[in-house]
């Protein structure tokens, strides 16, 4: 993979395919890494499009400064690596930590979107999530990037990924470990203390979004993905069933699927950004991918609509 | 960065050969090496007047850095090969000099930029040289050795926080970008002793 100086950072990115094509810029989560992407890759590239991942600063073999690294860097580095690149406009994919920064770049740089995709993200940091940050950042430096890495696993995948991982799961930790830098994991962490909610700027964003939120995601719960459905115009919010936070990792081809779906709707003008909430099929290779939602997505339960006769309703003790 | 395949294959070493004298004094040359470095350095707050929140943090660094050493001191079983300890000496002469000119006269509790670069140092020894991935998941976790390895492995996270919080935070008239270049210096050269080092363990 190949290295390129932007400004004082060295940033390295994976370009597959004729820059000439609609290009897709994938963005990583937090200890994820651009070679994540390849899949997503090997599925897109023979659709038609190119795609181009990179290690954000602090990741992988991009630079990790150690002194400062203001959050907002991180989009004006995209913008950067475009530029160096000829890439005039992109589409762009991003994950949770990604996400803010994709939402950060659709705000100061939208006119280099074609289309924006956010998952497992959020725009503003709520209550719980701040506690959640807290957590995080109090485990690295108190004792240490293993104990995040346990942390995130539970985290990011479900029961059933965990249990059919079992054996893997050691070696997977293990690359991570030598992979990410726990100084460089803070710094990202870190950056957010000084970071500014960017709800008040998203109905600045213009281009058609799709937002992806898992089932089961209680990381970035529901309430995050739906600030952000109500406040850009051209968005829809689509849920994927029985995922967690990493579903890109954990449902790969229902993520790339819906992606392909969407993008195809933008490439050729049937995208209607409505703010309407969807529900991702199961089958990747079901002929309508997209279901539509029935009963309030912003909770876990479902009620019905006519009442219990009383005796069924009062459960008795004996 | 180190990569990937340089850990696995040191790692195929010590499982196929167990840790045996040679390969545990490999590795108590490099962490000693390190870790005395960096104790000199921190040395020098025993003659601080008081004791505030930094002071506080240098000497739990200073006292478990002195840990981390009696610990591996008593737990190596050392090799009696008298040509590892002049192969890791040639390895680890970048580190060694590099503290050497960290503690030159007049030493850095007088000398402020003698002092920036010995928190730098200290931050590349504790961010980079890390030998967890070295360990094969095979070995007896009630090894003293491995206990004590691990143990200086996960405390190297927690120490390495007083170096991040001073890197940042300090008041210091070297501009900004020069204690960038200061750290990434140190960096590099502590990945080049730590991956010439790591060849040496996966080799005869």
């Amino acid at each position: 993979m190949p290295t390129i100086q932007c400004g004082k950072h060295q940033v390295h990115y994976e370009l597959i395919g004729d820059t000439g094509r609609p290009v897709i810029t994938f963005l990583n989560g937090l200890t994820q890494n651009a070679s994540l992407w390849r899949g997503y890759a090997d599925y897109f590239v023979p659709r038609g499009y190119a795609v181009l991942a990179y290690d954000l600063l602090g990741q992988g073999r991009s630079s990790k400064p150690i002194i400062e690294l203001k959050l907002a860097l991180h989009a004006d580095m995209l913008d950067q690596l475009l530029d160096r690149l000829a890439i005039t406009q992109t589409h762009l994919v991003a994950i949770s930590f990604g996400g803010v920064i994709a939402l950060d770049f659709a705000i100061r740089h939208g006119q280099r979107l074609r289309s924006l995709t956010v998952m497992s993200t959020f725009a503003e940091l709520t209550p719980h999530l701040e506690f959640f940050g807290a957590v995080m950042l109090l485990g690295l430096t108190e004792v240490g990037l293993p104990y995040l890495q346990h942390l995130l696993y539970p985290l990011n995948m479900s029961s059933a990924w965990i249990a059919a991982h079992q054996e893997q799961i050691p070696d997977m930790k293990r690359a991570g470990f030598i992979g990410n830098d726990g100084y460089a994991l803070q710094n990202l962490m870190e950056s957010f203390v000084a970071f500014t909610p960017l709800t008040p700027d998203l109905p600045r964003i213009r281009v058609p979004t799709l937002i992806m939120n898992g089932e089961f995601d209680f990381f970035t719960p529901r309430e995050c993905h739906d600030l952000i459905r109500r406040q850009i115009s051209n968005s829809r919010l689509l849920l994927i069933q029985h995922a967690y936070h990493a579903f890109t990792l954990e449902y790969p081809a229902v993520t790339m699927r819906q992606l392909e779906v969407f993008l195809g709707q933008v490439s050729d003008g049937s995208w209607r950004g409505d703010q309407s909430v969807w529900v991702a099929a199961d089958d990747p290779g079901a002929p309508n991918p997209w279901l539509p939602c029935a009963g309030d997505w912003r909770r876990a339960i479902q009620i019905g609509t006519a009442p219990a006769p009383v005796a069924d309703a009062v459960p008795t003790h004996s | 960065m180190i990569e990937a395949s340089t850990y696995d294959q040191a790692r195929k070493r010590i499982s196929a050969l167990g840790f045996t004298p040679d390969i545990q004094t490999k590795i108590t040359l490099l962490l000693s090496t390190a870790k005395s470095g960096n104790l000199m350095f921190h040395a020098g707050v025993q003659w601080l007047p008081r004791l505030d929140l930094i002071h506080q943090a240098m000497l739990t660094q200073y006292s478990r850095e002195l840990e981390a050493l009696t610990l591996l001191s008593r737990t190596t079983q050392w090799s009696l090969n008298p040509a590892l300890a002049i192969r890791g000496g040639q390895i680890l002469a970048p580190l060694t000099l590099a503290w050497g000119q960290v503690m030159l006269p007049p030493g850095p509790l007088l000398n402020p930029q003698a002092a920036y670069r010995g928190i730098s140092l200290g931050h590349a020894q504790l961010a980079r040289i890390r030998l967890a991935p070295v360990i094969p998941d095979q070995v007896d976790p009630l090894n003293p050795f491995i206990v004590a390895l691990q143990r200086i492995e996960l405390e190297n996270g927690r120490l390495l926080q007083t170096q991040i919080r001073l890197l940042k935070d300090m008041p210091t008239s070297v501009p900004l970008a020069d204690r960038e270049a200061r750290v990434l210096a140190d960096q590099q050269l502590v990945d080049g002793v730590f991956n010439d080092f790591l060849h040496w363990l996966a080799s005869d």
